[in-house]
Formats: structure tokens, C-alpha cells, sequence
């Protein structure tokens, strides 16, 4: 199987983390998104990597999962937070630090 | 005789030390010592100066006649190409001489400050304060270069200023403060602008070196001429001489204390010692020095006629000072140095004799200065009223006392001088006549007459308190706290130790005359020879022995003249009157002398007023369009706009900034595919 189609799934992927974290308010569903999108990057480096054959992208792939669960971590640890102040899970009403 | 190991550089420094040690002892301890106490450090301090100035004094004799010029460097302050700023002092007969004068009066302006002041809340920032100013005057006269003489310069404006604003919440007693510090400033800066012109041809600053340099000008050299006229507005703002009077009368509002030191024996003189230090300038740039002996003329005159008519008994004594100042100018810039420094010694004494007495007098009066209110204290007061008598004499230059072997001295050697000389002479006749009148009109209002109620109250034994205090200026009333004149008062009669100090200087004012009877003795023309050694006139300028007698006794009969004028006018109350009804009479002429010839309204049109327009013009025009509108308000403009776009952009909606973020990089990487394509 040729690189691309690795490379649509990815896109697709990524597209559609990027629609949902625009389109979606809660930001338990925005941090799923997010997942999306680094997982679909994730996808893109391993393919490349076995199309040129060499580790290089697998081990990047590996930092990029390091990442994204400590990223994973505070995001959902400020959901918590969040939760327990009894404010809204909704991204839009959480705007205190505007300008 | 040799004085035991101490050098006379080191009695130099001793003589600065002491009052700076005063002055940081008081002012360190101020809380942790009995307030009682500071008076008698402040005192002591300043008694060891003395007695360092006396040790200097005989180091000083010990060398030879040429070797009297001394320079002590304590260290380089800043030593690079063209600028020799040390910290050096001077010690030859003239500065010994002026800090034998300085620290010798002031010890006794001291020692009677610890009586007159007692009861005042600010004693020990008194006191902190007339050390600072001791030492400032020391610094002034010791100082061995240019660089050190400016220090101590701007060092006694700010202690005079510290000390005439002493009652701080007096609004006369701030306002004067400010006027004499702006006037003293303006003199400064003349000071500093004449040293560089020196500079700018002799290259070196210190003193030594630069008079050497004198002598390369060319006579009346354009560069020396303008130095020395600013030396003169130094000297003439320091020394309150026309057009920079105005500061002196103003400067009474300051402690009687005050008046006596600084407004009178020490720091007045200042511009006198500097024109008789800076003697081969002026030598060199007679145009100058004669601008000096005509306005010292002039100040003379002019003093000494607003003195005849101010009815403020230390007003009176401060125009008086003028006058005299005005002879010692006269004296030094017509070459007269020995008789102008004589008259600088001679006048401390009995000037702060006068000011003592003034002061005791004050106390008696509950603060009240006005000449109008007082009569009859002369049972009331005896020890005053004789230290005051002796004073006049002294002042008006009767025979034997003090004022009279100055002043003429003064007066037959501007005469030696020949050509217009003679003129300036003949005025200060004139002068002398009317310093006998207004001397003698003070004393005679003031002690004779019928008591007036103090007066009566102190010859009851009681002494008389105002019922409530009050400026004597305005009427405003006070109170006795910090800020303000104490509570109680202290007469001369009955504190030992302004007793003692009166007496000190009545003495001083009885027999230092003595020093230099015309062709019989020259103690101090010879002491102070080696400083002069090298001026043109010092030995040449000789009066005749007629020239002597005619002018000592001219002196003579005038001031007897002019107190027999006083005595027939002012003596009883029936004559007073007919005074006042003179007065009324003369109303144009009185009113001119008591409007100060008007040198204060002249003085506002001229330069207070315009200077106050251009600061409102400044201020209305230049600061708030100018300044404001376009160097503040046009980059504050700019930012304030650009920050308010950038604010705009947070809006705090968090899926914006997502969007914003996937536009951006995704522009970002079209452009560099479209780039790489």
C-alpha cells in the first residue's frame, strides 16, 4: 500500500479533530478532538517512516504520545477543577482572561 | 615658640574638624542626649576650633615671613588633564586671620545662643545647624583652591537658608529663607561662572598657582575683567551689597542668634574676604575693582539712609551691617586690604555685640521688634543697655573705641588713592555722619524715654509674656511648639551666659582698635603682609600723616556730631513728636527711604515679574501643548491605539483562538508550498 493513502486517513483524521475542536463547546469533547489531531500526526510520522524506511518517525511518534498524555492530563485535570467549582463546562462562557 | 609636635597643617584641619564633628554629634545623638546638652557640645566644638585656629595661629609665626603660605592637600579629589580638584586647604595670614574671626565670634554667638534659645523645641536642630553653618565658613575662608571655596560657598547659602527659615511654620520667617537662598544662588553661580574664566586662562585651580598666573593677564584683560565682575556678584550677593541687598533686611525673621552670626560677623564678610583673596585678579583688572568701590560706596550711602527711618530695631542693625560691608567693599577693592579686613574684625565684634543686645531687648519685648512700642528701658536693663552703648560707639566711630581706627582707616587710604577716590572718600564721611544718627536714633528710642510697660514689668522684676503669641510681622497667631519661638524668653540681665558673651565682645569692641593706630601701631598690616607680598599697593598705598589726623579727626567730630543730632531729636517724647510732625513734612523723602528706595519693587518689575510670566507662559503654552500634546501625547497616542487593536484580539473565547491559529499556520504553510513550487 502506497504512502498516500496513509497520508488521506491522517488528513482526514486531523480535519476532522480540527472541525469539532472549532465547532464543539464542551471542552471534554474539544480535548477528544485534540487527541484526534495529534493521533492523526501520529499516523502521517509512522507512515513516512516506513516509506523511507528508517525509525527515525516511529520514535517521534513515541515523544508525540508522551505529550499528548501529559497533555491529557492537565486538560482534564482543569475539567475537574472546572466541575468541582461548579462552573459551566462550556468554553464560551469560560472567557474571564479576555482583554 | 614651638608648638609641641602639632603642625600648622594639622591645627588646619583641627579648626574644620571640630564643627563637623559638632554637627554630626548633635545631629546623630539628637534623640539618645538631653536636648540641654547639645547647646554646650555645639559650643565646646565650636571653642576647640578656636583654640586650633590660635594654635594655627602661632605655628603660623613660628615660620618665616616668606614661608607663610602653606598649602595642605588631604587628597586628590579628581587629578586628570587640565583639573586639579583637591581637597587643599590655604593656611596663610589671611585665612588664619578670617578663621580666628569666624571661630572666635561664633564661640560667643554659641555660648549665648545656649541661654537666648532654651526654651525652643527645635533647640537641638539649632544647634546641628549653626555647626554645619561654622564649619561651612571655616570651609570657605580655609579653602585652597577654587573647586573647595565654591563647596564652602553653596555650603553657607544652604546653612543660612536653614537657619532664617529655623521657625519653619512662620510663612515671613519661609519666604525670607527663600529669597536669601535664591539671591545667594544667583551669587553662586556668578562665583562659579568667574572661576572659569580664571580657569580658562590660569589652567589650574588651585590658588597658589592661579595667582602666580595673575600676572600673564594683560592689565584690564577682557577674560579678567568679566572674571572678576562675576567674582563681585558673588561676592556682593553673599555680602548684601546693591543689587543684591534686598535678601539681608528679610533675613532678621531668622533667630537673633542668627542675625548676630551669620547676618553679621561671619558669613556677610564672605565677599569681602573673597574679593581681599582674590586681590592679584583685581589688581590686574582695575575696572573691576573700581565697579566694586563704587558700589560698595553706593550700598554704603543707600543703607545707611533706609536705616535712619526702619522702625524694626534688628532691621535697623541689619541696614547698619550693610553699610559697614559697603565700607569693607570700598576698602578692598581700592587696594585698602589690611584697613578692610581690620574693619571685617572690628565690625564682628561690635555688630554681634549689637545684635546680642537687640536680642535681649526682643526677649524683654516678648518678640515684639518694632522700634515704635519700645522706650525707656535703660533702668530696666543696664548691662544691655551699656553692652548697646559701647556697640553704638564702636558703630558710629567715636574715639577710643573699635569702629573709629577701622573706618577711618578705611576712608584715609580710599583718600591716598587720589584722583575719584577722593569722592568715594568724602561719602563715606558722609556715611559715617549718618551712621552716628541712626545708631544713636536705635539706642535712644529704644532706652530712653518714658518705660514702657515691659520695660516697667521688668524693673518690677517680672518679665513680660505676651498674652498670647503671635508673628510680630503679621499678628498671626502661634503657638510655642516645633516651629515656632519657644515659650519663654531670656533677657541679658539675667543669664550668665549671654552675659558672658556680651561682655567677651564688648570688650573685644572697647579695645580692638588698638591693633592698628594709625602711624603708631600695625599689628595686623604686618601679620597680614605675606599674603600681600606681592600686591602693588599694599606698602606703597600710605596715607600722610596730615591726611591721618585730618581724617581721624573728621571721623571724630562727625559721630559725635551725628549722636548729638540723635540726642537733640530723638531723646524725649516731646522731641519724638516733633519728629513725627517732621516726618509729615517730609512725607515724599520718608516715604522713598521706608519703601527701601524701592529696590524691592524695582527688583519685582525687573526680574520677579517677567520671570513669573515666562514660568505661567511655560507652563500654559510650552508644557501643555508642547510637551504634553506632542512629546507625551504623540507616542502615548500611538501605543494607546496600537494596544487597543491588539486588546480587540482577546476576546477570551478560546475555539477563536483556535481558529485563529489554524488560519494562521495554515496560510503559513500554503505559503511555503506555493514558495517551494
Amino acid at each position: 500500500m502506497s504512502v498516500e493513502w496513509y497520508l488521506v486517513v491522517s488528513a482526514l483524521v486531523f480535519s476532522i479533530g480540527a472541525g469539532g475542536i472549532l465547532v464543539r463547546r464542551n471542552p471534554l469533547v474539544i480535548l477528544l478532538c485534540l487527541e484526534l489531531m495529534l493521533n492523526a500526526g501520529n499516523l502521517a510520522l509512522v507512515a513516512f517512516a516506513r516509506a523511507h524506511g528508517n525509525q527515525d518517525g516511529q520514535i517521534f511518534a513515541l515523544i508525540v504520545m508522551v505529550v499528548a498524555a501529559c497533555e491529557v492530563a492537565i486538560g482534564l485535570g482543569l475539567i475537574v477543577a472546572i466541575y468541582r467549582r461548579k462552573l459551566p463546562i462550556d468554553v464560551d462562557e469560560l472567557r474571564e482572561l479576555q482583554g | 615658640m614651638r608648638s609641641a609636635g602639632v603642625s600648622l597643617e594639622t591645627y588646619g584641619w583641627l579648626v574644620l574638624a571640630f564643627p563637623l564633628a559638632g554637627t554630626v554629634l548633635i545631629a546623630l545623638s539628637s534623640q539618645l542626649l538631653p536636648s540641654k546638652l547639645h547647646g554646650y557640645v555645639g559650643t565646646l566644638a565650636i571653642a576647640l576650633s578656636f583654640l586650633s585656629a590660635i594654635g594655627a595661629l602661632f605655628a603660623l609665626l613660628d615660620l618665616g615671613p616668606e614661608e607663610r603660605q602653606v598649602v595642605s592637600v588631604g587628597w586628590d579629589y579628581a587629578n586628570t588633564v587640565g583639573v586639579d580638584a583637591q581637597l587643599s586647604l590655604l593656611l596663610d595670614p589671611l585665612s588664619v586671620f578670617m578663621s580666628l574671626v569666624v571661630s572666635g565670634v561664633s564661640t560667643l554667638i554659641h555660648l549665648y545662643a545656649v541661654s537666648y534659645m532654651a526654651s525652643d523645641r527645635g533647640y537641638t536642630r539649632f544647634f546641628a545647624y549653626l555647626n554645619f553653618f561654622v564649619f561651612s565658613m571655616l570651609l570657605l575662608v580655609l579653602a585652597g583652591n577654587f573647586f573647595l571655596l565654591i563647596v564652602g560657598w553653596a555650603f553657607v547659602g544652604a546653612a543660612s537658608y536653614l537657619l532664617i527659615s529655623f521657625w519653619y511654620r512662620r510663612t515671613t520667617a519661609t519666604a525670607a529663607g527663600i529669597k536669601a537662598f535664591v539671591i545667594n544662588v544667583v551669587g553662586d553661580v556668578g562665583l562659579v561662572l568667574g572661576t572659569y574664566f580664571i580657569f580658562k586662562h590660569t589652567g589650574t585651580l588651585d590658588f597658589v598657582a592661579a595667582f602666580e598666573g595673575a600676572g600673564e593677564f594683560a592689565r584690564n584683560d577682557g577674560d579678567l575683567v568679566a572674571g572678576c565682575l562675576l567674582l563681585l556678584v558673588g561676592a556682593f550677593a553673599k555680602s548684601a551689597q546693591i543689587p543684591f541687598h534686598t535678601w539681608l533686611p528679610d533675613a532678621m525673621e531668622g533667630p537673633t542668634p542668627v542675625s548676630a552670626l551669620i547676618h553679621a560677623a561671619t558669613m556677610v564678610t564672605a565677599g569681602v574676604y573673597l574679593i581681599a583673596r582674590m586681590h592679584p585678579f583685581f589688581e590686574q583688572a582695575p575696572a573691576a575693582a573700581d565697579v566694586g568701590a563704587i558700589l560698595g560706596c553706593a550700598t554704603l550711602l543707600v543703607a545707611a539712609t533706609i536705616a535712619l527711618v526702619v522702625t524694626d530695631l534688628k532691621r535697623v542693625i541689619a541696614y547698619s551691617t550693610m553699610s559697614q560691608i559697603g565700607y569693607m567693599i570700598m576698602g578692598v577693592c581700592s587696594a585698602a586690604y589690611s584697613a578692610g579686613l581690620f574693619h571685617l574684625m572690628t565690625h564682628a565684634f561690635f555688630k554681634a555685640l549689637l545684635f546680642m543686645a537687640a536680642g535681649s531687648v526682643i526677649a524683654a519685648m516678648a518678640g515684639d521688634q518694632n522700634l515704635d512700642r519700645m522706650s525707656g528701658f535703660r533702668k530696666a536693663m543696664p548691662f544691655t543697655f551699656a553692652c548697646m552703648a559701647i556697640g553704638g560707639l564702636a558703630l558710629a566711630g567715636v574715639p577710643p573705641f573699635a569702629g573709629f581706627f577701622s573706618k577711618d582707616e578705611i576712608i584715609s587710604l580710599v583718600i591716598a588713592r587720589g584722583d575719584w577716590h577722593v569722592v568715594l572718600g568724602v561719602l563715606g564721611f558722609a556715611g559715617s555722619f549718618l551712621t552716628a544718627v541712626y545708631t544713636w536714633r536705635m539706642i535712644f528710642r529704644a532706652f530712653y524715654g518714658p518705660p514702657v510697660e515691659p520695660a516697667l514689668e521688668l524693673e518690677g522684676g517680672h518679665l513680660h509674656h505676651a498674652p498670647e503669641h503671635t508673628n510680630p510681622a503679621t499678628g498671626e497667631v502661634e503657638d510655642t511648639d516645633v516651629g515656632f519661638p519657644g515659650a519663654d524668653h531670656h533677657v541679658a540681665e539675667r543669664e550668665w551666659s549671654m552675659k558672658v558673651a556680651m561682655g567677651l565682645l564688648a570688650l573685644g569692641a572697647t579695645v580692638a582698635g588698638f591693633l592698628q593706630v594709625p602711624q603708631v601701631t600695625h599689628v595686623l598690616h604686618d601679620f597680614l603682609e605675606p599674603t600681600f607680598a606681592e600686591s602693588r599697593f599694599y606698602e606703597a598705598l600710605e596715607p600722610s600723616g596730615a591726611l591721618t589726623l585730618t581724617s581721624l579727626a573728621v571721623g571724630a567730630l562727625l559721630a559725635l556730631g551725628g549722636i548729638a543730632l540723635a540726642y537733640a531729636l530723638w531723646v524725649t517724647d516731646e522731641e519724638r513728636r516733633r519728629v513725627t510732625a517732621l516726618r509729615g513734612r517730609l512725607s515724599g523723602l520718608h516715604g522713598f527711604l521706608a519703601r527701601k528706595w524701592y529696590f524691592d519693587d524695582l527688583i519685582d518689575t525687573v526680574v520677579v515679574r517677567p520671570f513669573a510670566m515666562f514660568g505661567r507662559f511655560a507652563r500654559d503654552v510650552f508644557e501643555r501643548v508642547v510637551i504634553n500634546g506632542v512629546f507625551v501625547g504623540g507616542p502615548s497616542g500611538a501605543v494607546r491605539a496600537g494596544s487597543a487593536a491588539v486588546r480587540a484580539a482577546q476576546s477570551g473565547f478560546v475555539r477563536y483562538y483556535a481558529a485563529l491559529l489554524l488560519v494562521g499556520v495554515t496560510a503559513l504553510g500554503l505559503y511555503f508550498l506555493i514558495a517551494a513550487s
